[in-house]
């Protein structure tokens, strides 16, 4: 053991390292894609996912007829989001209001509402949007449910007040109408949304294409069969292979947690140590998958298809751009398995709540556990393949 | 020599000029020629003309700058200066009458050979009824007719390869050029290639043709030796190989490496170049090198002396050296603190080795063994093998059966023996991005070569290459034979006590593989056991020993002069009028492998002895009007006992035969 351990700090790891950031040196294309896509996804996400949602024709139907459900109406109002259109009586004038296309949302304000909520008790406000456009619909989800918890703030601090927000879909789709029901969302402006989740979304797609090219490019070149004629040992040369990855790709997460905080103003409120160590837990996740993708490819071109196959399901079903309570109902749990939607929640939550360990374990234990499983996995097959 | 080699031509040939448009008997003619690639002069002045029906061969090292050339008279390129005209036009206005390969011949793998033909046929437009005629015509020609409906993914190396002739010329030419054609092909298929081209030229093909081997050179009608831009030497293979006015003597001795450096401090003697288990000593004058050679190895007793024609290496060697003088090469620092293995002791073995893919038995029961201090050749056709059996032997790949011990050990993948190995494959030995200084430094690193040596080793492997003071530059900017020399330089740093080298020399020019020849005799006369594998014979000459292999059969091993002296039959050399169609009549009555021609000169393997077989020769092309001009022994080359080998092991069963 006290030899391997020897053999391992010696030259020839020292060797293999710099030859790795030599070649990385002269890879122009692979320092520009460690910065110019972040940078630009950032941007691009930060700025045009963030549409200006203003005047949405709110319909309204007020059974309660009671201060408090004018005051939830006007709290709509005052927001500039929704422009109230008109009242109706039933819930079913407001559908065929909605199914017309006359209106953007629909507010169902129950009889019960003053009286539970003076009560203390849970009440249900019903919001309707037109999913037609389901970007405006997430982002009117996002205002209606963030006017009313600021409103349960300010009515009762004792009793929770919660909207269940449904999806009016096309008249043909009816029947799949899902039930979304939206909590405590910090996320006021979707920009704040969004970063902390490209956040992970970067790290694990810019992880694993970098990481498959460099470590598909030898057995591309054939220079592999040269290096395994040396006295290299197999976990050197991954070793020597990774490390240099791991460390360029960490400047990433200072590369865009700047951008979010000089350019959209984003600030990390809890441990930014926290938040960097899960980074690199995610980076290393990244690179995992990178190394798995170069052990089931010859070339490089190959690796790269295989990542775009790979990437875009990660990042679409880990709840960094869209929330995960839009998946169906059976594809959610499969998302627990996704290392970015469990920093996307730690990224967030730090960011905004200022949380840590304490609240955020689950999550990052999770997330190591993810990124352990994918890196033995990947560096005991790349060996075998060696 | 002039370079315009034309102006000397004989009497008659200078009435043709008069009686005919230049550009008909002379189709192609460069002038001048230069081509500069920004500060990097690729092509500096270089005139020639090539006859009509003339196999014209650029001989030339990596670099050089034949495929510029190539590619000027293909009218991909214009050139910076000077002058090339095919037929009496530029290159651009000739491309519909040029036939062009180049080294990637672009056959569709998944198409039958049939279906080749046709389409490049159809790109040029041509009616159904002419493509059925032309390819007809000459897969009859090439011998391939019984291979029309197969895939040409599934052809041998050289059956591919006259595909791609054959589909070069269905547009029919009027002048061939071609790029290197056989590179990285067996001697089998190369002797196939060329069996080819030889009767297109003899119907008037102008055919030009590049190849950095000289064994293929003896084949043209005339050579230009080209090297760094510049074409040193134009002529008849005879004539250049006489132009030196020297003679070679071959010389077997007891210490050959002492004998060596002895005769190259002593008077009377023009150059020594070891070649395996005998040297090459070329001297001005016979009778008095002969006794130069015996005086100065009294000691060493001198077993055999032969008196034999200067070979194309040796008059290229000292072409160059008359040039650019020897390449110096300062001796390797060596700084080991461990003794060597004991000479004569076994550094690799392998017993009955084998190896399966599949279905596919690529090695079969191989036993092999290679001692400290010798150099063992590995021989073979491609797909005979021989890759295959050099990744097991150094623990690349894990045998299907058999044993291998390697550098006394059975754990081929354990560090400490991959400490005591060197490596260098053909290709891939370098990393193209760093530069050559960072690649030196890399291979010193994972070696673990002591710091304090480092940098003297690292210089060595710089003089050595001759590239002092262009440590900083991209190795892979470097043209290939640069780069095998640093690559051998990168694999010997470390003080191996066995060595794997795979085509150590393809695409390297003499005096560099000349250079390197010397240092890996010095390191087996060291005591390193090093193991070589090749498909050019001019490289097996050089090794002590040799192992053959076909269709992953062992089929010979020995010594190059006891192969030799091994094969069965005699080697007649007949110089007729009419080569050509002495080459048609004796191959319908003989095996085809046992007559092949070379240029203008025809071999003949025959059975019986010198005297009755000249005689049986010589009427049986008499009553078809052929006169014998001379006839006489000569002695086997490696190529002949390649290809007798390979024959031979086809008749006996072991390679199925190529339907």
């Amino acid at each position: 053991m006290r030899k391997t351990l020897q053999d391992f700090t010696n030259q020839r790891l020292w060797a293999l390292f710099m030859k790795e950031l030599q070649q990385i040196r002269r890879n122009r294309r692979l320092v520009i894609s460690l910065i110019v896509p972040p940078t630009l996804l950032v941007f691009l996400f930060g700025f045009a996912l963030n549409p200006q949602v203003r005047n949405l024709r709110l319909g309204v139907v007020d059974d309660s007829h009671t201060p408090e459900s004018r005051e939830l109406v006007s709290a709509f109002f005052e927001s500039g989001v929704f422009q109230v259109e008109s009242y109706y009586t039933s819930s079913d004038a407001l559908s065929r209001a909605l199914d017309a296309g006359d209106l953007d949302a629909g507010l169902i304000v129950p009889s019960n509402f003053a009286k539970r909520l003076a009560r203390g008790e849970a009440v249900d406000v019903q919001l309707f949007v037109d999913a037609v456009d389901s970007n405006k619909a997430t982002i009117a989800g996002g205002y209606a449910s963030r006017i009313i918890a600021a409103l349960s703030d300010r009515l009762t601090q004792a009793s929770p007040l919660t909207v269940s927000i449904k999806r009016a879909q096309p008249p043909r789709a009816r029947s799949a109408v899902p039930r979304v029901a939206l909590f405590y969302n910090p996320g006021l402006r979707s920009d704040w949304f969004i970063i902390p989740g490209m956040l992970g979304v970067l790290l694990i797609l810019n992880g694993s294409l970098v990481a498959a090219a460099t470590m598909v490019r030898e057995k591309e070149a054939g220079t592999v069969e040269q290096l395994l004629m040396t006295p290299a040992e197999s976990l050197e040369i991954i070793t020597a292979k990774i490390a240099p990855l791991f460390l360029l790709l960490s400047l990433d997460i200072w590369l865009v947690l700047s951008i979010g905080y000089f350019v959209f103003g984003i600030p990390v409120r809890g441990s930014l140590l926290l938040l960097f160590a899960t980074g690199l837990l995610c980076t290393l996740a990244g690179i995992g998958i990178g190394t798995l993708i170069a052990t089931f490819t010859k070339t490089q071109q190959q690796a790269q298809l295989m990542g775009f196959f790979v990437n875009p399901p990660l990042s679409l079903l880990s709840g960094a751009m869209t929330p995960v309570e839009a998946m169906p109902q059976w594809l959610r749990p499969l998302t627990n398995l996704n290392p970015v939607r469990h920093f996307a929640i730690i990224a967030r939550s730090i960011m905004f709540k200022g949380v840590g360990f304490e609240t955020l374990y689950p999550h990052i234990f999770a997330l190591l556990g993810i990124t352990l499983v994918l890196i033995s996995f990947s560096v005991w097959r790349f060996r075998k393949q060696l | 020599m002039s370079a315009d080699a034309v102006t000397e031509g004989t009497a008659a040939s200078t009435d043709v000029f008069l009686q005919k448009p230049l550009e008909d008997a002379v189709p192609i003619r460069v002038r001048d020629l230069r081509k500069s690639y920004g500060a990097l002069e690729a092509v500096k002045g270089v005139s020639f003309a090539v006859r009509k029906g003339e196999i014209f061969g650029l001989i030339g090292p990596d670099g050089a700058g034949k495929s510029s050339i190539f590619q000027i008279l293909g009218g991909v390129m214009q050139p910076s200066d000077g002058e090339a005209s095919i037929l009496g036009r530029t290159p651009r206005d000739a491309r519909s009458m040029i036939g062009y390969l180049t080294q990637t011949f672009s056959l569709y793998q998944d198409l039958s050979v049939a279906e080749n033909l046709r389409y490049v046929g159809e790109l040029r437009l041509l009616s159904k009824e002419e493509i059925r005629e032309r390819s007809a015509h000459y897969l009859r020609m090439f011998d391939m007719d019984r291979f029309a409906d197969r895939l040409a993914g599934r052809l041998s190396g050289g059956m591919k390869q006259k595909l791609a002739l054959a589909c070069a010329l269905i547009a029919e030419p009027k002048v061939l050029l071609l790029d290197e054609p056989t590179t990285g092909v067996d001697p089998v298929s190369r002797r196939e290639f060329w069996d080819a081209l030889i009767p297109l030229a003899a119907r008037g093909m102008t055919i030009l043709v590049a190849t950095p081997y000289l064994d293929e050179a003896e084949r043209c009608h005339r050579i230009a030796l080209i090297h760094e831009g510049r074409i040193h030497a134009t002529g008849t293979p005879a004539e250049l190989r006489h132009s030196l006015g020297l003679e070679r003597l071959e010389v077997r001795a007891n210490d050959l490496a002492r004998a060596e450096e002895l005769l190259r401090k002593a008077r009377g003697i023009e150059d020594v170049q070891r070649f395996g288990d005998r040297l090459d000593v070329l001297v001005r004058d016979v009778a008095q090198g002969e006794r130069s050679v015996r005086e100065t190895l009294k000691d060493l007793n001198v077993t055999e002396l032969h008196l034999r024609e200067p070979t194309l290496e040796n008059a290229f060697v000292a072409t160059l050296r008359e040039l650019e003088g020897d390449v110096s090469l300062s001796p390797f620092p060596r700084a080991r603190q461990t003794g060597m293995p004991k000479r004569n002791t076994t550094a690799i073995s392998a017993r009955s080795l084998s190896k399966r893919f599949g279905d596919f038995q690529a090695v079969k029961g191989v036993d092999l063994e290679v001692r400290y201090g010798e150099i063992y050749g590995l021989l073979g056709a491609n797909g005979a093998g021989k890759t295959t059996t050099i990744k097991m032997l150094c623990g690349l790949l894990e045998p299907s059966g058999g044993t291998v011990t390697l550098a006394g050990e059975r754990d081929l993948r354990s560090s400490s023996v991959r400490q005591r190995i060197g490596y260098m494959s053909q290709k891939f030995s370098l990393y193209d991005d760093l530069t050559i200084e960072e690649n030196l430094d890399f291979f010193a690193g994972v070696y673990g070569v002591p710091r304090r040596e480092r940098e003297e080793k690292k210089r060595w492997v710089l003089s050595f290459s001759g590239l002092e003071g262009r440590e900083r530059q991209l190795t892979g900017s470097l043209p290939g034979g640069w780069k095998q020399r640093v690559a051998f330089g990168a694999s010997i740093m470390h003080e191996p006590e066995v060595l794997f080298l795979d085509e150590p020399t393809s695409g390297v020019d003499p005096l560099a593989r000349r250079a390197l020849w010397r240092m890996i005799n010095d390191l087996a006369d060291y005591g390193v056991a090093i193991l070589v594998t090749t498909h050019y014979l001019e490289e097996a000459e050089q090794c002590n020993r040799l192992g053959l292999m076909v269709a992953g059969y062992m089929v010979a091993q020995g010594s190059p002069s006891d192969l030799k002296t091994a094969q069965r039959g005699t080697l007649i050399e007949l110089i007729t009028d009419e080569p050509q169609l002495a080459m048609k009549i004796l191959r319908d009555e003989m095996e085809r492998w046992r007559v092949s021609l070379f240029g203008d000169r025809l071999h003949v393997v025959v059975d019986e002895d010198e005297d009755t077989a000249i005689k049986k020769l010589a009427d049986r092309l008499k009553r078809n009007g052929i006169d014998v001009v001379r006839a006489y022994r000569e002695p086997f080359s490696l190529e002949d006992v390649f290809i007798q080998t390979v024959e031979r092991a086809r008749r006996e069963g072991k390679v199925a035969p190529e339907d």
